[in-house]
């Protein structure tokens, strides 16, 4: 009813998802495809929650998603992902990179606390199966590394996003965003995070939700 | 490869990735910017804004940073040697403004760029410019942000373009950002008076597709002085005679405003009437609006104004005359509704009015469409498609324990250090600590909770003066570096002139950091184009008067409490200077050079649980592990030895010595 496709992006500041709501743009506006997003800079980039918007359709005016109607969510880190639930759509996708990165705050409690535990990935899991029960958990981190570069995780992450047959921009256009917006010399790692990204969301994913045909 | 993984992390991020003025190489988003066009490019806002005022052919730029803007003061630090133009980091939003004055009554075009609160520091010289008026064009973007994602306040900025009498637009997205500013520098020259555009957060830091008209550039060059005395002179006489001239230029403008494109009435897309309601709205509200209106399936018309100072009368009064009930769209202050129910009163006294006034609205916070959809269902007795309250109140129920991520000191962090130690060397001491803004804003809130008072840039001074008059305890006032050049130094002139009795700590992180590590006046100039003098903080205060300045190091954080302690003890005014380089500004430098950055990590068997690392300190980069030790993440920590200087069972060494990878 309202664009096309409405993508939920979070992470801890610092974790690269700026860069991927920039290439995603870049990549549409090669392709054709009318993106625009909702980004957030300032102070809360120290280790701080950020999300980023990100809208897709030709008649999309606001940069921010309404709440209940994103047809995806993508965290970077899986606390990040079930602060912004409200945006997921019941029955949309989560891709939730499995990395637990803990708050100072929570450490302090659980010092204090010793009956306290972090809240984990199973947790957040678990909440997220109130919504749906299209889960797409990542271990982007290794797959970073199996790519030879650790700071590709969040690249390993758009390739999964790019197997979904939802996401209206085609895997080519970001692949050749990628190439534009990188750095030249980590340039390999993250053509190969991106594949290995999408290899793993192919994997694990493709059986019950539609998914652009695999290259080759 | 690990000691390359461990750092970088920043590196990638939005920070590095926007942060031109001190990377190395040109980023893709800059060469957009710089294209020869006609094209396309994904942008920033804050980068569309840019782009328009090279296409303006702008001649000079002057800023000092400050979210939601700094995009743009980065984005011009990037380009403005390859496009010819003057680019400066101000000390303060006010100089900026007279600097791009100076320019523009010259006659070469300027601009400048200034969050809302930052209009404050400018105002004074604003208002006068408002007389005076400019020659070239002169163009000074002003960006509110409500829901104070980054500020101090929800502070509305439109009423500053209405009480200065100059001409105010209001754009909606970046393609229309663009066009505004382009736009704004030929009516800034036609009617002789810079011109303000008005932005809110969501508006700058949206991104989409925009479209680049051709780029010529002109080669910079020195213009004759007009030479007409008392042409840009605002005092008794001239001010009275200005007054006058000022009001007609109002009028004139008017009347453009009446005929320009940047208003117009849209039908909404929808296949259900609503007789008689239409609707009225500016900036991001309009995004808001357009969506509430399809999620409604309603066909309305919509007015969507550009122009918000002087607002077309006629073009208003004209839309509600036929009208049974008009809803006005627009965040913060009730301000075109106010306007609206002045020119009702002439043209249809009886039209509904759904706005603030009426309940619909709030004056706080920021909209987004299903606010906007919510309140609009209810003025007309419809039904929203997707019961927002009831997805909002499962989610707060599903995020049942999730604990807050409040943006906190980054690792290697000089301030974690700093206010460390200066919480040791106070302790048991009930003191008052008036702080400033910065990073260090951070500290009044949760985990640390150190502050007590927070106003704004350099109020800390002012305030620690009136306090140690009136309070019982000590007064330790706290500033940075940045935001004591930019507002610090009259109020500590004042304090030393009154001969006050407080400690004043400096932050001194070479940076503007909290913005983007931007450069200041007191940085190593290396890092701006190279051609500035760097203030010596030292200097400064010993010409000023300052007799007792004690200089630590934050890094040092077993020696300076007892530092600390000594020079608190001291009587009279004392200064304390807590010098450490900002750790991302100091983390790029070490990458430029070569340096590795190395992780500490935690020795299982030597841990006792004691966490000396983790009360008072919070750093990101350590957590507990499952037994319940401290545990240091190789990936975050910035290897700045702190922790390992608090640990009293020497637990935390460096990898570098212990030769290890990840614990």
């Amino acid at each position: 009813m309202i664009g096309d496709f409405g993508l939920m992006m979070s992470a801890v500041g610092g974790q690269g998802l700026v860069l991927l709501s920039n290439i995603i743009g870049t990549a549409g506006a090669a392709a054709g495809i009318r993106v625009i997003t909702g980004e957030q800079h300032g102070l809360s980039q120290r280790h701080g929650s950020i999300q980023v918007h990100l809208r897709i359709g030709r008649d999309v005016r606001s940069p921010l998603i309404p709440v209940g109607m994103a047809d995806a969510l993508m965290s970077l880190e899986a606390l990040e992902a079930l602060r912004y639930i409200e945006y997921l759509k019941d029955g949309g996708v989560a891709i939730i990179n499995t990395r637990v990165i803990h708050p100072v705050t929570e450490t302090g409690e659980i010092v204090k606390d010793k009956g306290r535990k972090y809240m984990s990935l199973e947790d957040v899991e678990g909440r997220f199966r109130n919504l749906t029960l299209h889960i797409l958990k990542l271990n982007a981190l290794e797959l970073a590394e199996r790519a030879g570069n650790a700071l590709t995780e969040n690249i390993a992450m758009l390739g999964a996003v790019s197997v979904l047959e939802m996401f209206p921009v085609p895997p080519g256009d970001l692949e050749d965003a990628i190439r534009r917006l990188v750095p030249k010399k980590a340039l390999d790692a993250n053509i190969r995070a991106f594949k290995l990204g999408a290899v793993a969301a192919r994997d694990n994913f493709c059986k019950d939700l539609a998914c652009r045909p695999a290259p080759g | 490869m690990k000691r390359f993984a461990q750092k970088i992390i920043f590196d990638k991020s939005g920070v590095a990735v926007r942060n031109w003025s001190l990377q190395e190489g040109s980023k893709m988003s800059a060469e957009d910017v710089m294209s020869g066009g006609p094209g396309k490019a994904f942008m920033l806002c804050n980068e569309a804004i840019v782009r328009g005022a090279l296409e303006a052919d702008v001649k000079l730029y002057a800023a000092y940073p400050g979210s939601p803007t700094t995009e743009i003061l980065d984005t011009f630090v990037e380009v403005g040697k390859a496009m010819d133009v003057r680019v400066e980091v101000s000390t303060n939003e006010k100089v900026a403004l007279e600097t791009a004055a100076g320019a523009a009554m010259a006659g070469l075009r300027s601009m400048t760029s200034m969050k809302s609160v930052g209009m404050n520091v400018a105002a004074d010289s604003f208002f006068s410019l408002g007389y005076t008026g400019v020659k070239g064009g002169m163009v000074i973007v002003m960006a509110d942000d409500p829901y104070a994602h980054s500020s101090q306040s929800e502070q509305d900025g439109r009423f500053f373009g209405q009480a200065s009498y100059i001409p105010m637009l209001e754009p909606s997205d970046p393609q229309e950002a663009k066009e505004m500013v382009k736009h704004g520098f030929s009516i800034s020259e036609k009617f002789g008076v810079p011109v303000l555009i008005r932005t809110v957060t969501r508006v700058n830091h949206q991104s989409g597709i925009v479209e680049l008209e051709e780029l010529k550039r002109t080669p910079f060059k020195k213009v004759p002085w007009p030479h007409e005395p008392t042409r840009f002179i605002t005092v008794a006489d001239r001010a009275r005679a200005f007054k006058k001239q000022m009001l007609e230029r109002t009028r004139l403008l008017g009347e453009e405003f009446e005929m320009s494109a940047l208003n117009r009435i849209d039908l909404s897309g929808g296949s259900r009437k609503a007789e008689g309601t239409g609707l009225i709205t500016s900036s991001a509200g309009y995004n808001y609006a357009v969506e509430a209106c399809r999620m409604l399936d309603l066909s309305v018309p919509i007015l969507k104004l550009g122009t918000t100072f002087p607002l077309p009368v006629r073009l208003i009064s004209d839309f509600i005359r036929p009208l049974k009930r008009v809803v006005i769209v627009e965040e913060l202050a009730p301000y075109l509704e106010r306007n609206v129910m002045a020119f009702a009163k002439e043209v249809n006294p009886t039209i509904q009015i759904v706005g603030k006034g009426s309940g619909h609205f709030s004056e706080a916070l920021e909209y987004n469409t299903s606010i906007v959809a919510t309140a609009m269902a209810r003025a007309l007795g419809l039904k929203t498609p997707v019961d927002f309250q009831a997805i909002l109140e499962r989610a707060a129920k599903l995020k049942d324990g999730l604990p807050p991520r409040p943006p906190t000191f980054c690792p290697g962090c000089p301030h974690r250090g700093t206010i460390y130690a200066l919480r040791k060397a106070l302790k048991g001491v009930k003191h008052v600590q008036p702080t400033d803004i910065g990073c260090y804003s951070m500290a009044p809130l949760e985990p640390l909770k150190y502050g007590d008072s927070l106003l704004s840039m350099g109020a800390s001074l002012g305030v620690a003066e009136g306090m140690q008059h009136c309070v019982e305890e000590p007064v330790v006032a706290m500033i940075g570096d940045s935001t004591f050049l930019h507002a610090g130094i009259p109020g500590l002139i004042n304090a030393i002139h009154q001969k006050a009795n407080f400690k004043l700590v400096i932050l001194d992180n070479a940076v503007t950091a909290m913005t983007g590590q931007q450069h200041n006046p007191a940085s190593p100039h290396e890092d701006g184009d190279g051609g500035q003098q760097r203030i010596v903080l030292e200097d400064l205060l010993k010409g000023l008067g300052v007799k007792d300045t004690t200089i630590i190091d934050p890094y040092d954080i077993k020696n300076t409490p007892g530092i600390i302690k000594e020079a608190l003890s001291r009587p009279g005014l004392g200064v304390i200077i807590s010098r450490r380089d900002c750790a991302l500004f100091g983390d790029r430098n070490k990458r430029r050079q070569g340096i590795p950055i190395v992780p500490n990590r935690i020795d299982k068997a030597t841990c006792k649980r004691i966490y000396a690392c983790i009360g008072d300190f919070f750093c990101p980069a350590i957590s507990l592990d499952a037994d319940r030790q401290a545990h240091i993440s190789a990936d975050i920590c910035d290897g700045c030895m702190k922790c390992a200087k608090l640990c009293p069972i020497s637990a935390i060494q460096s990898t570098q010595k212990t030769g290890g990878g990840k614990a």
